[in-house]
């Protein structure tokens, strides 16, 4: 063996030094930002006590008992709504970044701009403009009314479904892009060569596309029920009282009756339950074995 | 032996016959009223510079480009109007477009899947095919974890193992290096002739489609200019176009005096082979390849019937061979190849005498 030179050694271990260095900003702002208020947040779950008394930590675990009793019903909204509003985007925007990705050759970027334009107007007002397009005396109200799929005492506003439609389309965007960029990255010889060796173009879709664009498929879903599953503003503007979900309730926990303890624990099993169904859900479609 | 591609239209059903074939892009005429027939077993080849509508003409057999009109018959049957998925054809990729979420196994195994072969037969034909390609040991692997030359094998066996009788190739060796573009040059036809199949190869690689090809057709705007064997039209290339495009030429312009001699404009005159002054009249390009020229000192014998006299400008030695600049009286500067074989080297201002061959001279018209 021969020995290595200083000057080797020592631009090795700046070699191995540079991930470490590249990742610093980003972990201490984790760390600052995130992995301190939880911490916080867990402490503040197990005190007891009330804004006027102050709370102390006494490792009452009570605070998370209540989600399963009190709030059952909140919880089954988050994650239903969550869920639909996952499963109509998909519905919504596989095809429109299909569309995009395949067959507006020229106009593109305009459609892209198109989805993305929206985002550029603040969540509030969007939720708030989708009251008066699902108003009463609105187009949509009365165009179902014409066809007779809603009775003539319906209405949508302050339903499930003006939630669910909030929901779907204050998303829609963040479904649509990862899916649309999986898809664009596909080369169009990959789909001929499908052609080529007998897969008729329904075939080379289910073969070829669609495991090519799971990715896609992966992230653009999980950036859809994740915040949809803690999302309150659009029941809050859309839906009633009977649609509460685990966000509504966090936020009046913490910002009205001041009940930090609860609220913590709350928050902290919403979160704990979405990482769960994530972790599951991406083990389960996110493995190669079930891409083939 | 199978005919060749000229005088197919006999006992046996061609492989392919294109009729007619057109195809426009807008304005572009991209293939303009193309006939062809190409017989079967043939490895035959299409070459042309970029646009001259090569590409096109395969993927309208591949059936990936309807055309805006005219026939394409396989082994005798129409399949114009008819999807890629139903013709009896396979095509391997510029790109190689493997699929990159499936094994190689997977990716050769696609079409007999797809065909519905019974599993043990996929089992045993897609064994069979990696081994004829030499990637037996990397089945399990993925497609990015190969390197070019492997990955372009592996397209290879994806469309030989579901044995069609016709195999399209576009460009397959473009992205290869120099040295492995040669060795898979040999490998390509030693599979030809193992499957003993049809192939046809696209490229705009003149000495690739003469490695190879049994036949060569020479594309130009759309219509094919020149076909026929390598050796055929190398000597005799006939038009200006495919001498340039076809290896080196040296071309002089001259006039038809005789039944076998061209005048040069600065007044030389050159013996010509009669048969290839059968179709020529009046101004004329003689040409002669470098390879054909043979230098000796001036004032020796020339041993040549044509033979004029001139100086060495440039003289570069690459190994087997030295190329030459020779400027002349009446004809410019020519190049000359030399072999090494041990005879005389030249230096610039030598004062030579070039000579050839009339049977090495060829006519072609403007």
């Amino acid at each position: 063996m021969t020995a290595r030179t200083d000057a080797a050694e020592r631009a090795d271990r700046r070699r191995r030094r540079v991930p470490y260095l590249l990742m610093a900003p980003g972990l201490i702002w984790l760390f600052l930002f995130y992995v301190l208020p939880m911490f916080r947040l867990v402490i503040t779950s197990l005190q007891e006590g009330s804004l006027e008394r102050g709370y102390t930590f006494t490792g009452n675990f009570d605070s998370y008992a209540s989600v399963f009793t009190t709030y059952l019903p909140q919880l089954r909204n988050s994650l239903l709504f969550a869920f639909g509003a996952t499963v109509i985007g998909l519905l919504v925007a596989y095809p429109l970044a299909y569309a995009i990705a395949f067959h507006t050759s020229r106009w593109k970027t305009l459609f892209l701009l198109l989805i993305i334009v929206p985002l550029l107007v603040p969540f509030l007002l969007r939720t708030l403009a989708w009251r008066v397009i699902l108003a009463d005396q609105g187009l949509v109200v009365s165009f179902l009314k014409t066809i007779g799929l809603l009775s003539e005492s319906g209405r949508l506003l302050s339903t499930g479904w003006a939630v669910l439609a909030g929901l779907v389309y204050n998303y829609l965007a963040f479904i649509t892009l990862p899916i649309y960029i999986s898809l664009d990255k596909i080369e169009p010889a990959l789909l001929e060569a499908a052609n080529d060796l007998y897969a008729t173009p329904w075939t080379a879709f289910r073969k070829v596309t669609l495991p090519l664009s799971m990715p896609g498929i992966i992230s653009g879903t999980l950036l859809t029920f994740i915040p949809a599953a803690g999302d309150y503003v659009n029941v809050e503007l859309l839906g009633n009282r009977n649609w509460t979900m685990m966000g509504n309730v966090i936020q009046s926990k913490f910002l009205v009756i001041i009940d930090y303890p609860a609220a913590a624990a709350i928050s902290f099993t919403l979160m704990a339950i979405i990482v769960t169904m994530v972790i599951i859900y991406v083990r389960r479609v996110g493995t190669e074995e079930l891409l083939t | 032996m199978t005919t060749g591609p000229n005088s197919a239209a006999g006992e046996t059903t061609p492989a392919v016959e294109l009729v007619g074939l057109t195809k426009t892009f807008g304005d572009i005429v991209a293939v303009d009223g193309l006939t062809l027939d190409i017989a079967e077993n043939l490895f035959f080849a299409i070459i042309g510079p970029s646009g001259c509508g090569k590409t096109t003409t395969l993927r309208m057999i591949g059936g990936f480009e309807e055309p805006t009109a005219g026939t394409i018959k396989l082994h005798g049957r129409d399949v114009t109007g008819t999807k890629p998925y139903q013709r009896p054809v396979n095509t391997v990729f510029q790109s190689y477009a493997l699929f990159p979420h499936l094994t190689i196994f997977e990716n050769v195994a696609f079409g007999l899947r797809r065909q519905g072969v019974d599993k043990t037969d996929v089992d045993r034909r897609v064994g069979d095919m990696l081994d004829l390609v030499h990637l037996a040991q990397t089945a399990k692997r993925k497609p990015r974890q190969l390197s070019g030359g492997q990955r372009q094998r592996v397209a290879l066996a994806r469309a030989l193992v579901n044995h069609p009788r016709l195999l399209l190739l576009d460009e397959p060796l473009g992205a290869l290096d120099l040295k492995l573009r040669k060795e898979m040059q040999l490998e390509l036809k030693r599979i030809q002739q193992e499957v003993g199949i049809t192939f046809i190869h696209v490229t705009h690689d003149q000495e690739e489609a003469m490695t190879m090809a049994d036949a060569i057709a020479v594309m130009r705007n759309g219509r094919i200019e020149r076909m026929g064997e390598p050796v055929e039209i190398y000597d005799d290339p006939r038009t200006r176009f495919v001498a340039g495009f076809l290896g080196a030429s040296n071309l002089m312009d001259g006039t038809v005096t005789g039944t076998d001699e061209v005048t040069l404009t600065g007044g030389h005159t050159f013996h010509v082979g009669p048969d290839k002054l059968a179709r020529a009249n009046g101004a004329v390009h003689v040409g002669v390849r470098p390879e054909k020229i043979h230098l000796t000192p001036s004032g020796a014998d020339p041993g040549h019937a044509n033979s004029m006299a001139g100086v060495v400008t440039d003289s570069s030695f690459i190994g087997v061979s030295t190329h030459y600049l020779v400027q002349t009286e009446t004809a410019g500067e020519l190049t000359v190849v030399v072999q090494n074989l041990g005879a005389t080297r030249f230096a610039p201002r030598d004062s030579v005498t070039l000579s050839w061959d009339p049977e090495h001279t060829f006519v072609v018209a403007e």
